[in-house]
């Protein structure tokens, strides 16, 4: 049972409901696809739950939540999202969806597996566990309107530009210029700390504390290493210990 | 023949998408080249007047899409160039009557016949722009040297890559070399500093543009003047045809009144 819908959907049954892969194309036809597809089937694919497939591609949780709406409208569960994009799937744990198809043991394709699929981990029911308060890898350089939220650590490899924002329950840890907006110890850590290369950003928020930095201008950048003490939030030089 | 289709776009309204547009049409239609330039922003159309076509509209884009015209009956032909084409906006509609779908199809029934599509996108992140980006080979970012302007453009950024329409390259317009020089101004650097994309052209604020905005006379079929900015808008049309054209000095000259200046104020 495939249904092949133009190039950017392909719909099929798996084991435990329907496979909606949706890899390529823009968000705005995938939208339009996936609406004219359900509209179409609704009485045959009604009440099923399904597994939205996006490997490389990049959506944002008010994206997903619109796509979680449409599925809802036509009375399907949508239960988890398989990504490739950290962010994607950071997104899709904030909507209390699930990263993984595990628990039943098949892979993508809705063969039987045998042993653990890559990139698949059956170990662990992934509606049961919390997200495990371990770091998320950024690789990539956050623009403005982007946003990243996850209940650990966040490390991110590149810039945080102005208007883009970070909300970590962890430590949050720029290896580039930080210029945006970061929250850490969000869900109310106090010894939460964030580190940058070239710390500059535009607010800093600590567990319940706010800081505003001051108004430098042309300063050579260097590491820095903000955390709270004595109830504010304050800035050190990242240096060594001997 | 397959032509690249290249969208103008910017987030921020007023940074020049229009000018650019219509300048770029002008000045690869000029290198020879068969262009037709695309008014996407349905509903506040103004390529039309900068190209100074606006009198000759009889269809527009949505009659294209919903089928009351073929596609060359909505085409103008420009007034100076041969090869020079223009598909305007319909001005009684808005952004929904158009979807990124319809922009992908009209834009390859163009393909075969033309050099260059250039599709002028609306302000906004919404769906004028989403349709104007759909069928996009390459993006072209408009920035000013502000901070608001060049927030935006970050924010236009992101989302071309979440399409995959590649990082796009950008297109700093409005320079005014000597509040740069005051650091009143942000420089390129600044901006390239926050961006992070490829530079494709830098645009010096010139009040020649906006005389001849107003005349629908883009400034790049006017070389005779002098104007740097018009110079500006050829070397852009050049770097889109893969030719490594440096960039203009934009460095302030020390004029005599400068200098007078300068001396009165020094003193």
């Amino acid at each position: 049972m495939t249904a092949r819908v133009g190039q950017a959907l392909n719909i099929k049954g798996i084991r435990d409901g329907l496979l909606v892969k949706a890899s390529s194309g823009s968000y705005a036809d995938l939208l339009r696809q996936l609406t004219a597809e359900l509209a179409q089937k609704q009485a045959f694919f009604q009440g099923s739950r399904v597994a939205l497939q996006l490997d490389g591609r990049l959506l944002d949780a008010d994206q997903l939540a619109e796509l979680q709406a449409l599925f809802t409208r036509h009375e399907l569960e949508l239960w988890a999202v398989l990504a490739e994009a950290e962010a994607t799937r950071a997104a899709a744990r904030r909507l209390g969806l699930a990263t993984r198809l595990s628990g039943s043991h098949t892979d993508l394709d809705g063969n039987a597996l045998a042993g653990a699929a890559p990139g698949v981990a059956p170990a662990t029911p992934a509606q049961e566990t919390p997200v495990a308060p371990g770091g998320l890898l950024l690789k990539e350089t956050l623009r403005s309107g982007q946003s990243v939220y996850h209940e650990g650590h966040i490390v991110v490899i590149g810039d945080v530009n102005p208007g883009a924002e970070i909300i970590a329950g962890g430590d949050v840890i720029v290896w580039g210029r930080l210029r945006g907006l970061v929250h850490a110890g969000a869900l109310g850590d106090e010894s939460a700390v964030i580190c940058a290369l070239d710390l500059n950003p535009t607010q800093l928020r600590i567990a319940g504390h706010i800081a505003i930095p001051p108004d430098e201008r042309r300063r050579q950048p260097f590491p820095e290493q903000a955390s709270v003490r004595g109830g504010q939030i304050v800035a050190d030089l990242w240096q060594t210990k001997h | 023949m397959s032509a690249k289709v290249v969208t103008v776009t910017s987030g921020k309204g007023g940074v020049g998408k229009t000018t650019i547009t219509a300048n770029l049409a002008s000045a690869l239609a000029m290198l020879g080249k068969k262009v037709v330039a695309i008014d996407a922003d349905i509903g506040l159309r103004n390529l039309d007047v900068v190209m100074g076509l606006e009198n000759r509209i009889v269809y527009d884009l949505v009659d294209i899409v919903e089928g009351r015209c073929r596609l060359r009956q909505a085409m103008i032909k420009d007034k100076r160039q041969p090869e020079l084409y223009l598909i305007p906006a319909a001005q009684t509609r808005d952004k929904m009557a158009l979807s990124p779908s319809d922009m992908i199809l009209v834009c390859d029934q163009l393909r075969q016949e033309m050099d260059y599509i250039l599709i002028d996108s609306p302000a906004g992140i919404e769906r004028g722009f989403r349709n104007a980006i759909a069928p996009a080979d390459r993006v072209l970012i408009v920035t000013n040297p502000e901070v608001s302007a060049v927030r935006d453009a970050d924010r236009i950024i992101g989302l071309i890559e979440a399409e995959e329409k590649g990082p796009g390259q950008l297109i700093v317009n409005r320079l005014k070399p000597r509040m740069v020089a005051r650091g009143d101004m942000l420089s390129i650097e600044d901006i390239l500093d926050i961006l992070a994309v490829e530079l494709i052209g830098v645009i010096p604020e010139d009040e020649s543009i906006l005389i001849s905005t107003n005349q629908g006379l883009p400034i790049a079929m006017n070389s005779v003047n002098g104007s740097s900015a018009s110079q500006a808008f050829r070397n852009v049309a050049q770097r889109l045809e893969g030719q490594a054209i440096p960039f203009l000095d934009l460095t302030p000259k020390e004029g005599f009144l400068n200098r007078l200046g300068n001396w009165l104020g020094g003193r």
